[in-house]
C-alpha cells in the first residue's frame, strides 16, 4: 500500500519546518505511525514538561481524523488516564483541510486552556471546577513526576 | 445457359426450334422415317447417327479438322445374343454397333412436356419421367417391335451386327442406356470394334464379349446454341430446368460414363488442374479449410434492442453460410495474381490531381473493361466449368503411336458441352467490382469518369439517330404525360452521364472530391438528394448538362418504390455509367436497394466496396447481378454452381468464384506491393493502445449491481433452458451493461435529467457581488480580490491532498478552493456520515456538490485577453457528473492540447446517448467539437465534416457514431482516434480507425481504446479474440441463438 502524496508532504514539512515546541517523526516500519512530543506551554501547569504522544493516520485519512493519544501520564480534564483526548477536531469537527501540524498545535493549545465543561476525565474536571488552584498544583506535580526526564 | 461465346450463325438452335414447334405430349409422335421430319430438323447439330460420319460435318463453318477421333475402347463382357445358330459371328470378327432406328431418337428429343427443377422439386422430376415413359410406350405401340423389347426400355436398344448388317446381339442394358443416347446425339461412333469371345453356336441370351472402340464425332464439338429468350425465362421461374438443360444433362451424364469406361481423365480443369501455377492452386489444406465452414444458421432478424430507440447492432443476416478470413483470402488470391504486372494509364487532361502508380493501373483496368477490350489482366484462366482432355493415341494394328501429338479437347462436366477451342472465361458486362479500402477510390473513379467521357454508340443508336423524325412522332403518342421534346432528346442522344449511388453519409464527400479532382468547370456534379431533387432530365440535357449525378441508396429505393405507380427519372434515364459506392449495402438480393440498383439502366456498371463478400459467397451474387455478369447473374445458376457446391464442401465452388473474380474484380489493400516490391501505399505508422481504466467506487457499485442482476437473470433462464427464447431480453441486458460501463447516467434514468443545458459557465463578477452581499466582514472585499487574482494560478495547493489543485473548485459561499476529486470525495464522506456538506477549510455549510464552481482557465485567443482586464478564468457550475471514461478522454484531450494546440481528434462511440455526454464534456472543456451521427441529415453531416476539416489554429474534436461514420468518411486531417467502447467485431472498429489511417494521412496515427477493467468490455475483447475476425455478428437474431451465441453469452456471464 503506497502512501498518499499528502502524508508524504505533511511528513516532509513537519521535519523541515517543525512547529515550536512540537516534534513528530514517523516510524520507519510504518510511515503512518508517528512519535510525537509536545512541550508544555509556558504559563501553564504543564510548562517545562515534555509529553510523549502517539499519532496514527488511518486508511481514510485525510477524510477521517488521525488517532492521537498521550503516552505520558497527564493530569488534565480533557485527557483520560489512558491518554485519550477529548478534542472536537479529532471527532465530528474534523476536516480534511486540517493536518497533523494543526492537530498537534490544537492539542498544545488544549494544554494551555483546559476545558472542564466538556470533560473526559470527570474526576479531574470536577477537581478543576471546584478548586482550580489545587488542581493546577496536582497537574504541575504530575508534570514534574512524569514529563521531565 | 450461354456459357460459350455464341456465334451468330450457330445461334439457330435445332433443339430449341424443335421444342418451339414441338408436338404436344398428347399428340402422337411423328411416324418413322427421315422423310417425314420437318425441314428445320436438318439443322440439327447432331446429324442422324444412321448416316455415314462424313455427312456429319457438313453445315458448320468452323469444321474441326477431323471427322471423328478415337477416344478409347472398352470391353463389354455381358453382351448377349439374340439369335440361335452358327456362322453369324465368331471371335475376332469385326462387328458394328448400331442404334435401333430413328424412332427412338425423335422420341428422345421431343419435349417431355415437363420441366425439372434442379435442386428442390424432386416430385416434378419424377412426374417428368412418368410422362416420358408413357410417351415411349405409345411410340412403341406404333412400331413393329417384338413385344419382348417393349417390356424393356425400348429406346435403349443398341444392336450388334456383323459385317453384312445382320443383328446377332445387343449390348446389355446398363451399357446401352448411355451408349444409345450418345449415338442418338451423334456424339460417338464405333469403328473397328471386335468380337473377343463368343460361343461358336449362338443361342438366345448367350454371353458375348465384345471390345468397342469409341470415336468421338466432329459434330459433337460444334458449340451448342442457346435460345436467346432463356435468361428472361429464368427470371420468372428461377430454379427451373428447361428442356434444353435436360438434354444437356443427359448428354453430360452419358459422356461422363463414357469417359469413365474408356478411362479418359481430364488433363486439367474442373476436376484437377495440374498445369496451373502452384501458388494459385488450392492446396489440400486449403480445401480442408474451406470445407470447415461454420454451421449455417438461417435467420434474418433485425433486432432492435435497447428500448430507448437508439441505434443498435444486431444486423440482419441471411443464411449464414459464413466465410472466414482465410477463406476470403483464398478466394481473392487468384483475382490478384497478375495485378502487379498491369499496365498504367494516364487520366484525362481535366483531371487535376496526380494519380499514384496503382491508381493508374486501376484506371487502365477500368478503362479496358469499359471499352470492352480484352481484360488488361492477361486472362489465361480456363473457364472453371471446363476440363481439358487429351485424345488418346489410336491403336493402329494394335500399336499405339506415342510420337503423335496429343491434341487436347475440352469438356464441361457441368453442361455436357464439348469443344476443341480453349474455353476462356467470358464476360459481357462492362464494368466490374472495385474492392478498395482507403485507397482513394473516389479519386480513381473520378479519373475514370473524366477519362472515359465519350458515350459509346451502339448500332441501334446510330439507327435511332437516322430515324429520328419517325421516332418523334411515335414517341409523342405514348409519352403524353411527359415533356415530349425531352423524351426525344433522350432517345436520340446516347447516354453520357454517370450516376453515383452512395450511402447518405458519403454523398457530400463524393461531390467534394469530384470537384477537387477536376479542373474548374470541367466536371458538372449534381447532388440529387433530399429537398433539392431538381428536374433530372432537364439537368442532363443541353450544353451544360450535368456529368455526374450523386444520390443515395435511400432515394434510389424510394424512387424505385414510387416507380410502380409513376416512373421515376432515375430509372427512365439510361446512364452511361452507374457507380455503386459501398456496394455491400445491397448485398442481400431481396433488399429494396438491391432490387432498385438492378433496375437502373446503364451501359457500364461499377460496384465499389471494401468487402465484396461480407461473410458468405452469396453476397457476391447481388453484385454480379447488378453488373449483369452472365451467366452468374442468374440466381439459379449462381446457386447451383456456387452456393450449393460450396455447401457440399466442394472446393470447385471456390475455384469458380476465383475465376469469376479474376475477370471482374480489382482488389487492393494498403499493404499490397507494387511492381518494385514497395507497398503501393505508404501509410504512416498506427499506434493502437488499449488503456485499461478503473471504475470509481461509486461507478463500480452501480455497475456491479446491474451486472449481478443480469447474471442472476441469465442463470435462471439458462437453468430453465430458456436462453434462446429470451434472446432479445438478454441482448437488452447486455446493452445496459455496456452502457453502464460508459456512464452510469446512461442506465440510471434518474440521473439523466441532470444533464445541464449550456456549458454551465458563471460570471465571475456576479459571484463577487453575491459574496459581498452575503458576507458582512470588513475585509471581505480584500479577500475576494486575493482569491480572484489567484484564481487560475496553477500553483495553489489543495487543502485536502496538498497537491497542486487539479481542476480547482470554488465553494461559492466562502470562496475556498479544493481539487475537484478531493472536495467531491469529502462531500460524499460527509453525506455518508449523515452530516451536512461543508467547506473543509472553514467548515461553512451547507455545501452541495452541484453548487460548487469549477475554475476553468480561459483558452481564449491571447490577443483578446490582453485587451480586456477580464479574469482569465471562467467558473462553471459543477452540475455535471462525469464518468471514468469521460475523464480519461478529457485527460487525454487536455494533454494533447498542451502538446499540440491545434490537434485534431476523432472520437467514436456506438451510443448516440453517450455522444451527447461527450458533447457536454467537450463543451465544458471549451473544446471546439463537431458531431456526426445517423440522426443528422446530409447537409448537417457534411457541414460538420467540412468545418472539422477547415484549417484553424484551435484544437478540434469530431465525435462520430460508429454506425454512421464507420465507413467511407475521409478524416485524414485528424491523427488521434479515441474508441470509447468496443464492438463485437474488431473489423468494424478497424474500419472506423481507417477513416483516419488511410491514404492522405501524413502523421502517425494514435489510437486510444478505453476499456474499463473487470467489466463486460473485457469479455467482449475475449470474444473478439476467440473467433479472430470471423465474428461478423457474434450475436445473431433471436431465433438464431445457436450454440455459438449461447457460448458467447456464457463468456459474458461466466466467472473469470
Amino acid at each position: 500500500m503506497s502512501l498518499p502524496k499528502r502524508i508524504i508532504k505533511e511528513t516532509e514539512r513537519l521535519v523541515a519546518d517543525p512547529a515550536p515546541g512540537i516534534t513528530a517523526a514517523p516510524h520507519e516500519d510504518n510511515l503512518r505511525y508517528f512519535d510525537v512530543t509536545i512541550q508544555g506551554p509556558d504559563g501553564s501547569p504543564f510548562a517545562n514538561g515534555v509529553f510523549h504522544l502517539e499519532l496514527f493516520l488511518p486508511e481514510e485519512y485525510p477524510m477521517s481524523p488521525p488517532k492521537v493519544r498521550f503516552l505520558t501520564k497527564i493530569y488534565h480534564p480533557n485527557i483520560d488516564k489512558l491518554g485519550r483526548i477529548c478534542l472536537d477536531i479529532l471527532k465530528d469537527k474534523w476536516s480534511p483541510a486540517l493536518q497533523i501540524r494543526t492537530v498537534l498545535l490544537s492539542i498544545q493549545a488544549l494544554l494551555s486552556a483546559p476545558n472542564p465543561d466538556d470533560p473526559l476525565a470527570t474526576d479531574v474536571a470536577k477537581h478543576y471546577k471546584e478548586n482550580e488552584k489545587d488542581a493546577q498544583r496536582v497537574s504541575r506535580e504530575w508534570t514534574e513526576k512524569y514529563a521531565m526526564a | 445457359m450461354d456459357i460459350l461465346p455464341l456465334e451468330e450463325e450457330t445461334r439457330a438452335s435445332s433443339v430449341t426450334s424443335i421444342s418451339s414447334d414441338s408436338i404436344p405430349s398428347s399428340s402422337p409422335p411423328p411416324p418413322p422415317g427421315e422423310d417425314d421430319r420437318p425441314p428445320n430438323k436438318k439443322r440439327r447439330l447432331s446429324p442422324p447417327p444412321t448416316r455415314a460420319p462424313a455427312a456429319a460435318a457438313s453445315s458448320s463453318s468452323a469444321d474441326p479438322p477431323f471427322e471423328s477421333a478415337y477416344i478409347g475402347s472398352f470391353l463389354v463382357g455381358n453382351a448377349w445374343s439374340t439369335v440361335r445358330g452358327k456362322g453369324y459371328v465368331k471371335s475376332g470378327d469385326e462387328i458394328r454397333v448400331e442404334r435401333d432406328d430413328m424412332e427412338e431418337k425423335s422420341t428422345f428429343v421431343k419435349p417431355s412436356g415437363s420441366t425439372k427443377s434442379t435442386g428442390k422439386g424432386k416430385g416434378t422430376s419424377a412426374n417428368g419421367k412418368d410422362k416420358r415413359k408413357k410417351q415411349m410406350s405409345l411410340t412403341t405401340m406404333l412400331k413393329p417391335q417384338p413385344a419382348k423389347a417393349a417390356k424393356k426400355k425400348v429406346n435403349d436398344v443398341v444392336r450388334l451386327t456383323n459385317k453384312s448388317g445382320f443383328e446377332f446381339g445387343r449390348l446389355p442394358q446398363e451399357v446401352a442406356s448411355w451408349v444409345s443416347k450418345l449415338l442418338e446425339m451423334g456424339i460417338i461412333d464405333f469403328k473397328g470394334s471386335t468380337m473377343i469371345d463368343c460361343p461358336t453356336t449362338l443361342h438366345s441370351g448367350a454371353d458375348l464379349i465384345v471390345s468397342l472402340s469409341v470415336y468421338i464425332r466432329a459434330s459433337a464439338f460444334k458449340p451448342r446454341a442457346a435460345s436467346s429468350e432463356e435468361p428472361t425465362k429464368v427470371i420468372f421461374n428461377e430454379g427451373q430446368e428447361t428442356l434444353d438443360e435436360q438434354i444437356l444433362r443427359e448428354r453430360k451424364s452419358s459422356l461422363l460414363r463414357l469417359f469413365d469406361m474408356v478411362g479418359l481423365k481430364p488433363v486439367r480443369g474442373s476436376v484437377s488442374r495440374p498445369g496451373k501455377d502452384l501458388d494459385s492452386r488450392l492446396s489440400d489444406d486449403d480445401i480442408r479449410n474451406l470445407a470447415q465452414r461454420p454451421e449455417k444458421s438461417k435467420s434474418t432478424v433485425k433486432a432492435e434492442v435497447g428500448g430507448d430507440g437508439e441505434e443498435v447492432e444486431a444486423e440482419a443476416e441471411g443464411e449464414g453460410e459464413e466465410l472466414s478470413e482465410n477463406q476470403l483470402n483464398l478466394i481473392y488470391k487468384k483475382a490478384q495474381e497478375n495485378d502487379r504486372k498491369m499496365e498504367e494509364m494516364e487520366p484525362a487532361d481535366t483531371f487535376s490531381l496526380t494519380l499514384r502508380g496503382y491508381q493508374k493501373q486501376a484506371l487502365a483496368w477500368m478503362h479496358s473493361l469499359e471499352m470492352g477490350t480484352i481484360s488488361a489482366r492477361e486472362s489465361k484462366s480456363m473457364d472453371p466449368l471446363w476440363s481439358e482432355y487429351a485424345f488418346p493415341g489410336e491403336p493402329k494394328d494394335g500399336v499405339i503411336d506415342l510420337t503423335a501429338d496429343e491434341r487436347p479437347f475440352y469438356f464441361s462436366p457441368f453442361s455436357g458441352e464439348l469443344s476443341l477451342e480453349f474455353p476462356t472465361t467470358e464476360r459481357k458486362c462492362r464494368g466490374g467490382i472495385l474492392a478498395l479500402v482507403g485507397m482513394g477510390k473516389t479519386i480513381m473513379l473520378s479519373a475514370l469518369i473524366q477519362t472515359n467521357r465519350e458515350p459509346d454508340l451502339t448500332e441501334p443508336e446510330r439507327r435511332v439517330q437516322e430515324d429520328l423524325p419517325n421516332k418523334r412522332r411515335q414517341l409523342r403518342l405514348d409519352a403524353a404525360f411527359r415533356t415530349v421534346s425531352r423524351q426525344v432528346a433522350k432517345a436520340a442522344a446516347p447516354p453520357k452521364s454517370t450516376l453515383i449511388v452512395a450511402p447518405t453519409s458519403l454523398i457530400s464527400q463524393w461531390s467534394d472530391e469530384l470537384g477537387r479532382s477536376s479542373k474548374p468547370g470541367t466536371l458538372r456534379v449534381l447532388v440529387w438528394h433530399g429537398q433539392n431533387r431538381l428536374d433530372l432530365e432537364a439537368a442532363l440535357e443541353g450544353k451544360d448538362a450535368t456529368d455526374v449525378v450523386v444520390t443515395s441508396y435511400g432515394v434510389l429505393a424510394s424512387e424505385h418504390a414510387k416507380g410502380e405507380k409513376s416512373s421515376s427519372p432515375l430509372f427512365e434515364i439510361e446512364w452511361l455509367r452507374v457507380i455503386l459506392d459501398e456496394a455491400h449495402h445491397c448485398k442481400s438480393r431481396q433488399s429494396k436497394s438491391a432490387r432498385a440498383v438492378c433496375a437502373l439502366r446503364a451501359r457500364r456498371r461499377w460496384a465499389v466496396t471494401g468487402t465484396p463478400i461480407v461473410n458468405k459467397l452469396e453476397d457476391l451474387y447481388s453484385l454480379l447481378k447488378f453488373l449483369g455478369f452472365t451467366p452468374w447473374s442468374t440466381y439459379s445458376f449462381f446457386r447451383s454452381f456456387i452456393t450449393l457446391p460450396f455447401l457440399d464442401c466442394d472446393p470447385k465452388a471456390i475455384e469458380i468464384v476465383q475465376v469469376i473474380l479474376e475477370s471482374v474484380l480489382l482488389r487492393r489493400e494498403k499493404n499490397f506491393l507494387d511492381t518494385d516490391g514497395k507497398r503501393i501505399v505508404e501509410l504512416p505508422e498506427k499506434e493502437v493502445d488499449v488503456e485499461l481504466l478503473e471504475f470509481s467506487p461509486l461507478e463500480r457499485k452501480i455497475y456491479d449491481s446491474i451486472y449481478n442482476d443480469a447474471k442472476r437473470n441469465f442463470e435462471q433462464l439458462s437453468a430453465k433452458g430458456l436462453v434462446s427464447r429470451n434472446y432479445t431480453h438478454i441482448l437488452a441486458m447486455l446493452m445496459r451493461l455496456r452502457r453502464a460501463v460508459l456512464h452510469p447516467g446512461l442506465v440510471l434514468s434518474t440521473q439523466r435529467n441532470e444533464t445541464p443545458a449550456g456549458d454551465g459557465s458563471v460570471d465571475v463578477n456576479a459571484l463577487i457581488q453575491q459574496f459581498s452581499e452575503t458576507n458582512e466582514m470588513d475585509n471581505s472585499s480584500e479577500f475576494v480580490e486575493s482569491v480572484l487574482t489567484n484564481l487560475g494560478d496553477s500553483n495553489s495547493e489543495c487543502p485536502i491532498c496538498f497537491d497542486v489543485m487539479d481542476a480547482p473548485m470554488i465553494i461559492p459561499r466562502c470562496l475556498h478552493q479544493c481539487c475537484k476529486d478531493c472536495i467531491v470525495a469529502f462531500l460524499a464522506n460527509c453525506a455518508e456520515n449523515g452530516s451536512e456538506g461543508r467547506c473543509p477549510t472553514c467548515s461553512q455549510g451547507p455545501v452541495s456538490e452541484s453548487e460548487l464552481l469549477e475554475v476553468v482557465p480561459s483558452r481564449a485567443d491571447p490577443e483578446s485577453s490582453q485587451q480586456s482586464s477580464a479574469p482569465q478564468v471562467t467558473l462553471r457550475r459543477n452540475d455535471f457528473r462525469s464518468s471514468t471514461k469521460l475523464e480519461a478522454l478529457l485527460q487525454h484531450l487536455r494533454r494533447l492540447r498542451d502538446q499540440d494546440p491545434c490537434f485534431r481528434a476523432v472520437v467514436f462511440s456506438q451510443f448516440t446517448s453517450f455522444l451527447d455526454l461527450i458533447e457536454v464534456v467537450l463543451q465544458r472543456e471549451q473544446l471546439m467539437w463537431f458531431r456526426f451521427d445517423g440522426s443528422m441529415n446530409v447537409k448537417k453531416r457534411s457541414e460538420a465534416v467540412t468545418e472539422f476539416k477547415a484549417p484553424s489554429r484551435k484544437p478540434k474534436v469530431l465525435i462520430v457514431s460508429l454506425k454512421a461514420g464507420g465507413v467511407g468518411l475521409n478524416l485524414t486531417t485528424a491523427n488521434h482516434v479515441f474508441m470509447m467502447d468496443c464492438w463485437w467485431n474488431a473489423a468494424i472498429e478497424n474500419q472506423a480507425i481507417d477513416r483516419v489511417h488511410r491514404i492522405g494521412q501524413e502523421k502517425t496515427v494514435y489510437v486510444k481504446h478505453f476499456i474499463v477493467e473487470n467489466t463486460i468490455e473485457g469479455r467482449i475483447l475475449q470474444i473478439q479474440k476467440r473467433k479472430t475476425a470471423i465474428v461478423k455478428e457474434a450475436f445473431r437474431g433471436k431465433s438464431g441463438a445457436d450454440s455459438e451465441s449461447v457460448e458467447n453469452l456464457k463468456i459474458m456471464f461466466g466467472d473469470d
